[in-house]
């Protein structure tokens, strides 16, 4: 239960920080390029997924951890 | 000014200028044409801070820029060659096609291919002596025809090994309503002794007027291991060749929870939290451990043997901050599993654009650091075989740290299609793991290089029309 009302606290509190932040439409010209879209270029970043998932212990996080791969 | 469409995107924002062109500058200027025309877009758009990319393996990747839609398919490819030093090679060519559609919908489709020849360590410990093993399909250590043998004081790897793989992923983006977004996903990988099914349902929601967005998505796989040669008993003395046969089955299911916030014009930050459990066969089938004595001299192997359940729990925290004419992007993340292995990861990458802003630089810098998995051990002790439970000697359940640097060029393609954004690239990736177990070596293996390095280079060049 403590962790419960911990979640929701902090759900409160996240969403009262997240209405105060943020830009109006016309301001998103920055935010709409290339390489301001979260974790970049797809293919590189699958490329090297696999190659972490293939040589670590750990993978995903930014997405699924699954691998889809033998090597590991 | 162009259109351009960001592949895979599902967001509110029209982008209305190529990457890197000075709109900062204008619109600090009062430029109300391009104002009313990025307003226009924007609310004529789908979401703001929205979850989907069209990669078919990354479906929670959020995307926060709009597809045009488009007639054509926008194809992204690359060409990967990876070379470890005195180990695997593996040459990697990708595909990922994406097309806009008119609903807002979007479709992707992606191909991999991975062909891998070279020398794969098999678990064993390096010794003073020479050591013969079996290769996979060997039944005998007296067969020349199926062994091989690793010379005194070097790491005793499979040169022989050889894998291909091919794997196809599909993603489907549905807008739901103007702040909600499902995607479904799909993926299958076939190797000669491996096959792995998933799928993938997620949704998104957008909040505060589209700069907030919940993303939430689950991930099914179902993974089948035919073990060349037969699937050892976990744990058995290498040199009976006890093979149960069969294919071993195991399972993963994956959920993530995210919030991707616009904290100001040219700040984004997502913060996810990730959990997997796998159930089964999670052995590698191919990996022994040397058994040795008090005087450093190696009596046998066994083979491997894990839990056959896995649960990790992940943290990951993404900003990116972009200027006129450069980005950077850091990403955290801390994971834990209950093989008691911790890691954590940060990754600094920066894009810099050139001055006539259609190439650009970016350099890349990740630093990994992770503890053992408590069943993991370089040898067994003589005397200790079959009594120790669980045990692995695979470096990659081992504590180690692992150092990236990279260095990616890219450079528009003129003469595209209206709505497709052309690239060529080229990038190169530098690769090193170091060993942190503090190993007490007996006897005759003091000296001895038991964890070497492991070193690696990527390269690549990419393609996108």
């Amino acid at each position: 239960m403590k962790i419960i009302r911990y979640l929701l606290v902090a759900t409160v509190v996240l969403a009262s920080a997240c209405s105060s932040v943020g830009v109006k439409p016309w301001q998103r010209d920055l935010l709409a390029r290339e390489d301001m879209q979260p974790s970049g270029s797809s293919i590189d970043a699958a490329i090297d997924d696999h190659l972490y998932f293939s040589k670590e212990a750990s993978s995903g996080g930014r997405s699924f951890a699954g691998g889809g791969c033998g090597c590991n | 000014m162009k259109r351009r469409a960001t592949r895979g995107g599902a967001g509110a924002t029209q982008a209305v200028d190529s990457p890197g062109a000075p709109v900062a500058p204008r619109l600090a200027h009062s430029d109300v044409r391009l104002r009313l025309i990025a307003a226009s877009c924007a609310l004529l758009g789908a979401g703001g801070a929205r979850a989907q990319s069209g990669d078919a393996v990354a479906p929670l990747t959020p995307s926060i820029a709009t597809p045009a839609p488009s007639d054509e398919w926008q194809i992204d490819s690359a060409l990967a060659y990876y070379h470890e030093d005195g180990r695997i090679r593996a040459i990697e060519p990708v595909v990922d096609v994406a097309k806009n559609l008119a609903n807002g919908q979007v479709i992707g489709v992606n191909l991999t291919f991975d062909s891998l020849s070279g020398s794969s360590p098999n678990g064993a410990l390096p010794s003073r002596k020479a050591q013969t093993f079996a290769s996979p399909s060997g039944t005998s250590l007296t067969d020349p025809k199926k062994t091989y043998t690793t010379a005194p004081g070097q790491l005793p790897v499979d040169p022989n090994y050889s894998d291909d793989r091919l794997a196809a992923g599909a993603s489907w983006q549905i807008p739901i309503t103007r702040v909600t977004q499902t995607t479904l996903g799909g993926k299958l990988s076939y190797e000669h002794d491996f096959f792995s099914v998933s799928g993938n349902a997620a949704i998104a929601q957008d909040f505060n007027d589209k700069n907030t967005t919940l993303n939430f998505g689950l991930n099914e796989e179902y993974d089948s291991i035919r073990p060349i040669g037969g699937t050892p008993i976990a744990g058995s003395d290498y040199s009976l060749f006890e093979k149960n046969g069969g294919d071993k089955t195991k399972n993963g299911i994956s959920g993530l929870l995210g919030v991707t916030q616009v904290m100001t014009r040219n700040w984004l930050s997502i913060f996810n939290l990730a959990a997997d459990r796998f159930t089964g066969y999670l052995n590698d089938p191919y990996k022994i451990l040397s058994i040795v004595d008090g005087a450093g001299d190696t009596s046998g192997y066994q083979y491997e043997s894990r839990p056959d359940h896995r649960t990790r729990k992940s943290a990951y925290l993404e900003n990116r901050v972009g200027w006129d004419r450069a980005s950077t992007a850091l990403s955290l993340r801390y994971m834990s599993d209950d093989w008691h292995i911790h890691s954590e990861t940060a990754q600094l990458q920066g894009r810099l654009w050139f001055s006539d802003q259609d190439k650009y630089v970016e350099p890349t810098l990740r630093w990994y650091k992770q503890t053992a998995a408590y069943f993991y051990t370089p040898f067994i002790p003589a005397g200790e075989q079959g009594s120790t439970g669980y045990a692995s000697s695979d470096s990659r359940l081992g504590e180690f740290h692992a150092l990236t640097v990279g260095l990616k060029y890219g450079e528009k393609l003129a003469g595209q299609h209206p709505g497709i954004n052309g690239e060529f690239s080229a990038r190169i990736e530098y690769y090193q793991q170091i060993s942190d177990g503090h190993l007490d070596a007996p006897g005759s293996l003091q000296g001895l290089d038991l964890v070497p390095k492991l070193k690696a280079v990527l390269v690549q060049i990419g393609w996108r029309f």
